[in-house]
């Protein structure tokens, strides 16, 4: 799948009378990383699910784009362009690691494919226990293959929603060297016709400079900045933790 | 289509390898049996020809909201809800694909529960074995069909055990009233008139379709 170009107007989600997002604008160029940043409650995961096409905008409109097309896709093939990993893994527990991967390929109308799924279980350092149940996975191993499951059938969005909660340190760093290595490397680009976009949810801003060209911070609904790697001193995890706890102080003196 | 078989195949091997849903299923069958046995010790074979269709369906019905009850909450494990709402495509088949697997569960709980019941009442299971089975398969139809999606509906309230049977069994209420007239028809060795099944096929076909069509918009948030 080719890389997708997503672009909001004036977005807005409500929850009844809660606002979660408050009248966003963004533009994601194809191929490019982008790390949503912010505190618990800023917006992240509500416009996290908007991108993988699971909920609609209250108001805005939002359209994603492939092949430098201009109508937007329509949400059934936006639906075929993600791939998602939300706070859950998504993986059922009872199926194999190899299962799992194949049911999730057929669930995107693509019969099994073994050499693929061989690829894949190759790559997430999960080819030993292939046929052995999710359920009996370590967290670090069972979020390595929810991320398996999110690129088995090549998308051209990724959107990861926290990926890296509930890892110890020695996992989240094998976790961002896979992602990296994903995104860089050739034989999908070849393959996809592009490197996926990714979006990456994180409270970690080392992260979020590890994995991504640019970063968007939330903040109650509303985008404060978007510091990109092209000005790094903006962009680095204690600018970006200055930048966040800046926020959060203007929002308790604002209260 | 591929979607439907995906699905039917990991709903019977997730099911095969924790016997979840049909040992609930079974046990609750067997036991309903038993009390309609301890209720009814001794009946002659023409009270037990009257009171069985009854006694089945109501065995039937309930063992069937067991199963139907835990159609989707095994995919808020992992919140796996989440992946199907993703699936592309038109999302009937995944509807079709969870209905059947539920539909082969029921139908094998209640063939067992049938069994049971002729032992424990002393049927001779011959009789109009071919006609009951047909009703139970038609009539299954229909409650796998609204039992699915009102299963996907309500999985994610917090009284889905209470929601579920409160819509689904007057939802069934034309399906039992047909299913229930026919058995007592079959029980009691009459041939199997066509007009018996006429209204589980219309009915069971308009709830397959309207079930099939509806269920994009359950997965939505």
């Amino acid at each position: 799948m080719s890389p997708v170009r997503l672009r909001g107007t004036a977005i807005e989600k409500r929850y009844g009378r809660v606002a979660a997002l408050r009248g966003i604008d963004f533009e994601i160029a194809p191929g490019e990383a982008v790390a949503l940043l912010g505190a618990n409650g800023a917006g992240k995961s509500s416009l996290l699910k908007i991108l993988a096409g699971l909920s609609k905008p209250s108001q805005g409109q939002f359209g994603a784009f492939v092949d430098g097309g201009t109508s937007p896709l329509d949400r059934s093939s936006l639906r075929a362009a993600v791939g998602y990993v939300g706070h859950a893994t998504l993986l059922y527990g009872e199926l194999s690691a190899r299962e799992n991967l194949d049911f999730a390929a057929r669930l995107y109308g693509q019969r099994a494919n073994q050499e693929r799924i061989d690829q894949v279980l190759e790559d997430f350092a999960l080819a030993d226990v292939a046929d052995r149940r999710a359920g009996t996975f370590s967290r670090g191993m069972a979020q390595r293959l929810a991320i398996a499951r999110a690129v088995i059938h090549r998308p051209g969005l990724l959107l990861l929603d926290e990926p890296f909660t509930g890892l110890d340190e020695l996992s989240a760093e094998r976790l961002s060297e896979q992602l990296g290595r994903l995104r860089g490397e050739e034989r999908d680009a070849e393959t996809n016709g592009g490197t996926p976009s990714l979006i990456v949810v994180t409270h970690d801003p080392r992260r979020a400079t590890e994995l991504a060209d640019r970063a968007i911070l939330l903040h109650h609904g509303i985008i404060r900045a978007t510091p990109s790697k092209q000005h790094a001193e903006e962009f680095t995890a204690d600018a970006l933790r200055a930048m966040l706890g800046e926020f959060a102080r203007e929002a308790s003196h604002a209260a | 289509m591929n979607v439907a078989w995906a699905l039917l195949w990991k709903d019977l091997a997730t099911e095969w390898r924790s016997r979840d849903r049909i040992v609930a299923m079974t046990v609750f069958s067997f036991l309903i049996i038993v009390v309609f046995q301890f209720a009814w010790p001794n009946m002659e074979p023409e009270q037990i020809a009257q009171l069985a269709p009854g006694i089945l369906w109501v065995t039937y019905v309930f063992a069937a909201v067991i199963g139907l009850g835990r159609t989707f909450s095994t995919e808020l494990e992992n919140d796996a809800m989440t992946a199907l709402a993703l699936a592309p495509g038109n999302r009937g088949w995944i509807f079709l694909g969870k209905a059947t697997a539920t539909w082969v569960l029921i139908t094998a709980v209640q063939a067992m529960a049938g069994l049971v019941f002729a032992l424990f009442f002393r049927v001779d299971l011959t009789i109009g074995l071919s006609g009951t089975a047909a009703i139970v398969v038609l009539a299954n139809v229909a409650i796998c069909s609204v039992g699915t999606l009102l299963s996907a509906m309500s999985v994610r309230s917090r009284f889905r055990e209470v929601l579920l049977p409160v819509l689904l069994i007057p939802t069934l209420i034309p399906v039992l009233a047909a299913a229930v007239t026919g058995t007592t028809a079959t029980v009691a060795g009459e041939a199997l008139a066509l007009t018996t099944l006429q209204p589980l096929i219309v009915i069971g076909g308009i709830y397959f379709i309207l079930c099939f069509l509806l269920f994009d918009f359950v997965l939505d948030e």
